[in-house]
């Protein structure tokens, strides 16, 4: 087997630590095993609050916070070519090979994408939801898409389905997709010590409170399960707009004992949240890949959750009970998981989930893909703009226009500020197994200051 | 290279499944793009397949409405210009008062006694508002210019046009089913403040009076007229349509021929050259279903 080169990687999205959510974890995690393999992982987002500037997180994952504040939902400002100075320092300071960006609601990753593009990096896309096609926020979202991924040297999803709807937004040929699930911190996420006995059965919900995530089904739900069976008890965590309406459910069917309302519960105390139950219930209208499953399949819970988007390609299917999103047939599916409950064993299902997912993987096969994105050919700007003619009568003249002036604007910056005089950044290593890798690499030891 | 369309190598060689547990598939690659990719796309459900000949009747509708708003311009240019006096103007009020009213009697249901006082009372009060309040309006405008008040009048009136409700009647008719949007209340509000505007231009109250009570009249009423109209029979829906155009064009033609030419022009527009074209860009109608999409709740939610 040949040697494997080792990639220098910019990842580029909105959403990172602090934030907790699916695509934080996901940059997170792959960012860590990606090192472990002995690439170089550096991350950019924007400035949460007070934390703005560069930060070291585990095992040397250096995280650029660019001083831009988030304008609307966790977004920054887009001001197309505001961020140009900026990328092109990072990218030159750190020797990055590859930009890897996340989310295609983010708008600083559109535009990391577009200026690396522009300055001739291969750039791979990956993204983690799915969207529609009709109404207008939909499609203004897919146009901005298509801009992006018309030069895109890669891209990712997350689940087949989200290809599907990936390939029908953008219009890119399949075969530049690659599906790469998510994966579970098993290590993080154990069943409990003892099995709970089966007297009293818990179901749990986590999620945000809002529409999307099904929690009006969730009020038609709770109070007729807790009439057809006596003996089961909900623990609801997490926080929303419709937090509320949950609240009047519980009021006026009277199931203050019955059903447990938590709060907003914050990602290090979900673990302690899910052991406690028997089943997960999962009610939302809309996913590409369902993390919250996971997490409570790896801690021996039987999920029960609705038949929507990427959810049933997550787990197999003795490890969860679908049902359409109907208050009745999610009755009935709950009804059934209570009865395959006896059979279920939370330690066997927790090392089965340590076979089906691992973020190891998740590194490995997004290596391969690195790996294809480097052999791809270079394309001066002539062949790129021709990639961006087809995307429309009009939309495609005004995607070239520009990129005409990115390019225009970046070779300004070239001649104001040379390349050469900008500080190229010496690699620290934390961590003892990489030195072997840097006798090998043309990396310099440096001391730490 | 690698990316292989669905072929098994070897007879020992496991079928691809769409699951995104377990990791890579052993013999295919991540990019895999099997015959089975985008089998649940649904095309075109929901596309209603458009007849022209329907097309044109409905939009006589459209036709119609832009001719009572050109019949009530046409009576402000009269007013303005003096050619109607006050007298008339009342008379011309009171006759559409009736006819309206006659008109809603027959087609609508019958209306018992005590509902007919009802709106007889309200009426009554709505003209004792408007009289007391038209001296305000007649000095409403008095230190803005002419042109302001013309070049606004006609922004309104192309507002009102462009959102009105077109298949209702924002003033809910007894028995109708739906609410007004919130498109066809702005319509409503830009017409009642053109005439407005325009009332506060005329030399004496009680022309005011009389100008602000006809165009009330007619934009709060006569959507409402000519649904009834319409539901009762669509054979004299078309009559009075095709009569209320006819009317029109032959008072715009004794008026001004340029406004004659415009308005002939735009009645031909909406009734034979908008629906050929609307069926003509329908084919271009691509509407795509899957299981990407977000699920509907199949209950109304209640507060």
């Amino acid at each position: 087997m040949s040697k494997q080169e080792k990639h220098r990687i910019l990842m580029v999205s909105d959403f990172f630590y602090p934030n907790f959510g699916g695509v934080e974890n996901h940059i997170y995690y792959l960012s860590q095993c990606l090192i472990n393999l002995g690439h170089k992982v550096v991350v950019m987002t924007h400035a949460y609050q007070n934390r703005s500037g560069v930060r070291y997180m585990t095992g040397g994952l250096k995280v650029y916070y660019v001083p831009w504040k988030p304008f609307l939902m966790q977004n920054t400002l887009p001001t197309f070519y505001g961020t140009l100075p900026i990328v092109r320092t990072i990218l030159i300071r750190e020797k990055i090979s590859l930009v890897h960006g996340h989310q295609a609601f983010s708008t600083l990753c559109h535009e990391a994408l577009m200026h690396a593009r522009t300055m001739g990096y291969k750039v791979v896309f990956t993204d983690h939801s799915l969207y529609g096609f009709g109404d207008v926020g939909s499609i203004h979202m897919n146009k901005v898409l298509q801009f992006t991924l018309a030069d895109v040297t890669q891209a990712i999803c997350v689940s087949h389905t989200s290809k599907e709807n990936t390939v029908l937004r953008s219009g890119l040929p399949p075969e530049k997709v690659f599906v790469i699930p998510n994966a579970v911190d098993t290590a993080m996420f154990k069943p409990a010590p003892e099995r709970l006995s089966n007297r009293e059965i818990v179901i749990i919900v986590i999620s945000r409170l809002v529409y999307r995530k099904g929690a009006d089904l969730l009020v038609e739900v709770i109070p007729e399960v807790c009439r057809l069976h006596p003996n089961v008890r909900f623990i609801i965590g997490g926080d929303g707009p419709k937090r509320v309406r949950l609240e009047e459910m519980r009021e006026k069917h009277s199931l203050q004992d019955r059903v447990d309302m938590l709060g907003a519960v914050p990602h290090a105390k979900v673990q302690s949240v899910l052991i406690t139950g028997h089943i997960f219930l999962n009610s939302s209208l809309t996913e590409a890949f369902c993390i919250a499953i996971l997490e409570a399949a790896s801690c021996g819970l039987l999920t029960v959750s609705t038949r929507v988007g990427g959810v049933p390609e997550v787990l197999p299917d003795d490890m969860v009970v679908l049902a359409e999103p109907d208050p009745n047939d999610m009755v009935q599916a709950i009804t059934r998981a209570i009865h395959i409950l006896p059979r279920i064993d939370p330690q066997e299902m927790h090392t089965r989930m340590k076979t089906l997912y691992n973020w190891h993987d998740v590194a490995r096969r997004t290596e391969i893909v690195y790996d294809r994105a480097l052999r791809c050919s270079s394309q001066n700007l002539l062949e790129r703009l021709s990639r961006y003619l087809p995307c429309g009568s009009w939309a495609g003249k005004l995607f070239c226009l520009v990129m005409i002036i990115d390019f225009l604007f970046w070779r300004l910056l070239q001649l104001w500020q040379p390349d050469r005089n900008i500080e190229v950044v010496p690699d620290i290593h934390l961590t003892n197994h990489m030195q072997d890798k840097t006798a090998r690499d043309s990396n310099m030891y440096e001391h730490l200051r | 290279m690698e990316a292989s369309i669905g072929r098994r190598s070897s007879p020992t060689q496991p079928k691809w499944r769409k699951v995104a547990y377990g990791g890579m598939q052993p013999g295919f690659q991540d990019n895999h793009t099997d015959e089975s990719f985008l089998e649940d796309m649904i095309m075109n459900a929901s596309v209603v397949k458009r007849d022209l000949l329907k097309v044109m009747l409905d939009s006589v509708s459209i036709s119609q409405y832009v001719c009572i708003v050109a019949l009530v311009v046409l009576v402000w240019t009269y007013t303005l210009r003096s050619s109607f006096n006050e007298n008339s103007l009342m008379l011309l009020d009171i006759i559409l008062l009736g006819a309206g009213f006659f008109v809603f009697q027959l087609t609508a249901e019958m209306l018992s006694f005590d509902l007919l006082l009802s709106y007889v009372l309200k009426i009554f009060f709505f003209i004792t508002g408007v009289y007391f309040l038209s001296p305000i309006y007649h000095t409403l405008t008095r230190s803005i210019s002419s042109d302001s008040i013309w070049a606004l009048t006609a922004s309104l009136l192309v507002l009102h046009l462009f959102l009105h409700n077109y298949s209702g009647s924002t003033v809910k008719a007894p028995g109708a089913l739906e609410n007004p949007t919130f498109t066809s209340n702005i319509s409503l509000n830009a017409s009642i403040v053109a005439s407005l505007l325009i009332a506060s231009r005329l030399p004496s109250r009680l022309h005011v009076f009389a100008i602000v009570l006809f165009s009330l009249q007619v934009c709060l009423f006569a959507p409402l007229v000519s649904y009834c109209i319409k539901k009762c029979s669509f054979r004299l829906h078309l009559c009075f349509s095709f009569g209320l155009m006819a009317a029109t064009l032959f008072f715009v033609y004794r008026l001004h021929g340029l406004l004659f030419v415009l308005l002939s022009g735009i009645l031909v527009f909406v009734n034979l050259l908008g629906p050929y074209w609307l069926i003509r860009i329908q084919e271009y109608k691509f509407e795509i279903n899957g299981p990407w999409d977000e699920a509907k709740l199949c209950f109304n939610l209640t507060e």
